[in-house]
């Protein structure tokens, strides 16, 4: 749906008043070949990535010099938004907010457009995956997991049948060769009262979701997907450092229609460093953990074409997609 | 908790006052057009609410809610079209109130059972949110799977006559159910490669088509129906009125309440359970589906209560239970609130400001309805060959909204001939709405448990709530089907006799 | 022939058609045991076995009623009531269509007046009056404004008049 036009005026509103009010102390931002940039995302308005793009257009406006508009296309789980976005004119104006959703999407349903006929921009962030359970129950690292579920049949749960958390789980189940059922849910919300509730052990989630939760101290990280320990959960170890040989990285970043000048490319490339550099944000930003990852545009495609091989490989070995 | 001066503080401030009024107003008409939901109407003002004070802003969307969530019956009841999903056990009685020339007591009814609802609604979200959000917390998937199977129990006496062809009309509403992603395993079922059908079918088009379209198209060239409605004053029920609906309203209350308790519901369930609760208790429920009062009066009772407690899982879990939940969600997260036991410690202005908002919104309601209603009730009773028009404008306009997809339009106009057709066969509609509602939660929730059980169906006996919720079900057909058999054989009887 | 046994074979036809694409559903390893065809197997043929006993049903109701001999005008009777005849009701839709159809081109305000201009005509109002015209470019106006100006629907312009804007 991209009906929100309203919200696209109150975010072009926003923008202006990010802009005047970071006032002088800033650098001018960079001049751009658009004044307004649309920015696609499959989220509803409220949902996580829709959330994610209006905090940051109110920063991105101080690093380059256009009006930025936040537009929800839903449907098909990212087909529709891609196909706008594919057709859309490559003069910078128009990107896709992604996320791995878009990969599994173009792998699962085959739509007209799919991620292969976009040219990723730039990576943001990552977020953070992790492994949680529910703060009373009987697991207190995630070795306890694994060897009840050497001993009996472990309850893993995921949110989306499809998806990166999936994936995760799975391939966690391979490398500690144990027997688990892997439950999928109807989004992370759903999950996490279930494993609250002691019907699933762990649960496999973005930590964006759980903070609630986990403010309250009723669940806690057992650990983390991410290459590194994230920086705000220093007592987190990796999964790898469990000793389970299994990394995910869920990238946050834009793609845009093929064929964007280089010199715009360029523009993006410095301004995602600034914006992640900004004070004011890097604090909005480090309070909902996510992880900033910058990659620029010449290293970007790469970046995700290695991470469609693997998931197209994971797919084909279970027999998801032919 | 707030103390008495807060809140008296909160009231006393006039901005409060008016985003109530506001939000409220918004709420009704966007709840009232067709195919804009509750949650799309939340949706839109959300970015208004950026620059608002987080505590205003919060209450204006919890208002906009509570507006939606009545608005829904108002052309339910005029033009046979659900505005949102969850007042389409209005449109039974509600719509055959209207066609009896008493649009304005239909209406003062489904408006006084909104507030009944709103108010105790709100009642158990300032009181009871702690003990409540436990219960919430006790579904598992078996529970949830037992409570998918209830919902379809009410199959059994919605089948207008003939239980076979209620089950018919059950089966391919469950069927519709199943396009789109499979919630297991995620690979796509029925969608011909065609993206718009990878989310499914949504409820509403199949509600829009059946009932609306259906309506539309058998009205078509005839003078039925032409200005039934003389006076287009709203009649509030009298204290009598109200006396006799005490017991619907009583079971729209209780449902309602567990509704919104429990994720993925949203109302829909809820509102079918007590029109169908409030038949089997009443005292006349052989006036149900002829312009029961009764008939208005509990569903709309019980999705004006889930309004209220689906904020108990939202503010105590941070868990959406409804897709008007989650952009509440969305709201809180940006104005940098998460939702959790602790935002009733750091951010106790916000939740009596939800409060104080939603009570004012709750009595506002019932002068802004008394104000805008005879406008509708006007506005449908023009001359038949313009109305046609406009209402099918309105409709197809409003499903456009849904997905901007012209497929969607197709979609619903298609189940209008399915519809019609379906009329001339005398096939009832309602199962097949209930399937198309139910038919994910139960199929989800069933596999799902057998997931976690390894494949033993011992999984449902081992779940309090599942047992308790399935037994329900199993009273309710065998007494549903007893009592087709009872009325066939009076049938028969009176057959022989004459 | 009976309107209950041809429900009865249209619903047989599409418990088979269903059955048919169910059994092209992709099979996956992530699925569980019962799998993704699995409730749409199972309904496909609950589908089937309801539509055989409707048939059943009502054959057997008209032989009991063929030897009882009995008139069946009163029941014929009964079932007349204020539907629309067929073909008036699907040209009734058939305007849904072609909105849908000219919808892209001629955009959200044309087609919604051309919508309630048509029907109205359709449903009787005296042709040729100004009312018909005025309420046709009103009632596109009115909806604009609510859906376009007001809610920020994206309604599709129309692509004719691209070129102008």
């Amino acid at each position: 749906m991209s009906i929100i036009k309203m919200i696209g005026k109150a975010a072009t509103g926003l923008a202006a008043l990010a802009l005047l009010s970071s006032g002088p102390a800033f650098a001018e931002p960079a001049a751009y070949p658009v004044k307004v940039v649309t920015l696609v995302t499959h989220s509803s308005p409220g949902g996580g990535s829709d959330v994610f793009l209006r905090e940051m257009t109110k920063y991105l406006g101080k690093y380059i010099n256009a009006t930025f508009v936040v537009e929800n296309v839903q449907g098909g789980s990212g087909a529709k938004a891609m196909a706008r976005v594919a057709s859309a004119p490559a003069d910078g104006s128009v990107f896709y907010a992604t996320t791995p959703t878009y990969i599994y999407t173009s792998l699962m349903s085959k739509p007209q457009s799919t991620y292969k006929d976009m040219q990723p921009l730039v990576n943001f962030f990552l977020d953070s995956e992790v492994i949680f359970t529910r703060t009373d129950g009987p697991f207190k690292s995630l070795k306890d997991v694994i060897d009840h579920a050497k001993k009996e049949r472990g309850k893993w749960g995921a949110a989306n049948p499809a998806s990166l958390e999936r994936q995760a789980a799975e391939q966690l189940k391979r490398v500690a060769g144990v027997n688990a059922a892997i439950v999928t849910h109807e989004g992370g919300g759903d999950m996490m009262l279930n494993v609250m509730n002691g019907t699933l052990d762990i649960g496999i989630g973005e930590i964006q979701e759980l903070r609630s939760q986990l403010d309250a101290g009723k669940i806690k990280l057992l650990a983390t997907f991410n290459p590194e320990r994230i920086v705000d959960k220093p007592d987190v170890p990796t999964v790898k450092e469990s000793g389970f040989d299994v990394s995910f990285v869920k990238f946050r970043g834009l793609a845009g229609p093929k064929g964007l000048a280089d010199a715009t490319a360029a523009i993006w490339d410095k301004a995602v460093i600034e914006v992640l550099n900004d004070p004011e944000y890097k604090k909005a930003y480090s309070a909902e953990v996510l992880v900033a990852k910058p990659i620029d545009h010449k290293e970007y495609p790469g970046f995700v074409n290695n991470f469609a091989t693997t998931t197209e490989e994971f797919l084909k070995t279970t027999g998801a997609i032919k | 908790m707030a103390t008495f001066w807060d809140i008296f503080h909160l009231l006393t401030e006039t901005p409060i006052f008016f985003v109530a009024i506001i939000g409220l107003t918004w709420g009704i008409m966007g709840g009232a057009l067709p195919g804009i939901s509750a949650s799309i109407t939340m949706a839109l003002v959300l970015p208004f609410t950026y620059a608002m004070d987080p505590a205003q802003a919060i209450a204006l969307l919890a208002c906009v809610y509570i507006g939606a969530e009545y608005g829904g019956s108002i052309p339910a009841i005029l033009i046979r079209t659900p505005g949102t999903n969850s007042s389409a056990a209005t449109v039974i009685d509600g719509y055959e109130m209207n066609r009896q020339g008493r649009a304005g007591e239909a209406l003062g009814i489904s408006l006084m059972s909104g507030v009944v609802g709103s108010l105790f609604g709100l009642a158990m979200l300032i009181l009871l949110t702690e003990p409540l959000s436990w219960l919430a917390l006790a579904f598992t998937p078996a529970s949830y799977f037992g409570l998918g199977i209830l919902g379809l129990s009410v199959i059994a006496s919605m089948s207008g006559g003939s239980l076979i062809k209620g089950l018919c009309a059950a089966t391919v509403g469950l069927m519709i159910s199943t396009v789109g992603t499979d919630p297991i395993s995620g690979v796509t079922r029925f969608t011909f490669d065609v993206p718009d059908l990878i989310g499914g079918i949504e409820p509403v088009l199949v509600m829009v088509g059946l009932f609306a379209l259906t309506e539309l198209m058998s009205q078509s060239g005839s003078v039925g129906m032409a200005r039934l409605n003389a006076s287009i004053r709203i009649k509030l029920p009298s204290w009598q009125m109200m006396n006799k609906l005490k017991r619907s309203q009583f079971i729209g209350c209780i449902l309602g309440l567990f509704e919104g308790l429990t994720p993925g519901g949203g109302g829909s369930i809820a509102a079918f359970m007590s029109y169908n609760e409030a038949r089997r208790w009443s005292k006349t429920p052989q006036l149900f589906g002829k312009g029961s009062e009764e008939g208005v009066a509990a569903p709309e009772t019980a999705n004006n209560t889930v309004a209220s407690t689906a904020m108990i899982p939202l503010l105590s879990f941070g868990i959406p239970s409804s897709n008007s939940t989650a952009v509440l969600l969305g709201g809180l997260l940006m104005h940098g609130l998460i939702p959790g036991p602790r935002l009733f410690e750091q951010s106790a202005q916000v939740i009596d400001s939800i409060y104080v908002g939603s009570f004012i919104a709750i009595i506002a309601q019932i002068g802004v309805g008394i104000v805008i209603l005879p406008a509708c009730i006007w506005l449908v009773n023009r001359p038949r060959h313009y109305r046609a028009g406009f209402i099918f404008a309105l409709i197809l306009s409003g499903i456009y909204t849904l997905n901007n997809s012209l497929f969607d339009l197709g979609i619903a106009l298609g189940l209008g001939v399915v519809g019609f057709f379906m009329r001339l066969a005398r096939f009832p509609v309602l199962p097949m709405i209930l399937g198309v509602v139910l038919g994910h939660m139960v199929e989800s929730s069933y596999r799902r448990s057998l997931v976690l059980s390894g494949g033993d169906l011992r999984v449902f006996l081992e779940d309090p709530i599942a047992v308790a919720l399935l037994s329900l079900a199993l009273i309710f057909i065998v007494f549903s089907l007893a009592r087709e058999i009872r009325d066939a054989r009076k049938a028969k009887l009176k057959e022989a006799h004459s | 022939m009976n309107k209950d046994i041809l429900s009865g074979v249209v619903l047989l036809a599409i418990a088979g058609i269903y059955y048919t694409w169910s059994t092209r559903i992709a099979d996956s390893t992530l699925s569980d045991e019962i799998g993704a065809d699995g409730l749409p197997k199972m309904l496909a043929i609950l589908l089937g076995v309801l539509a055989v006993c409707l048939i059943g049903r009502t054959v057997l109701a008209m032989g009991l009623r063929a030897a009882a001999a009995t008139a069946t005008k009163a029941e014929t009777e009964e079932e007349e009531d204020d539907n629309a005849p067929l073909p008036r009701a699907l040209g009734f839709l058939a305007f849904g269509a072609a909105y849908v159809f000219l919808l892209p081109f001629v955009g959200y305000i044309v087609a919604t007046a051309l919508l309630i201009g048509t029907i109205a005509i359709y449903e009787g109002a005296p042709r040729r009056s100004w009312i018909v015209l005025a309420a046709a470019i009103g009632g596109g106006l009115f909806y604009w404004a609510i859906f376009v100006k007001l809610l920020g629907v994206n309604q599709p312009m129309g692509s004719i008049f691209q070129g102008l804007f």
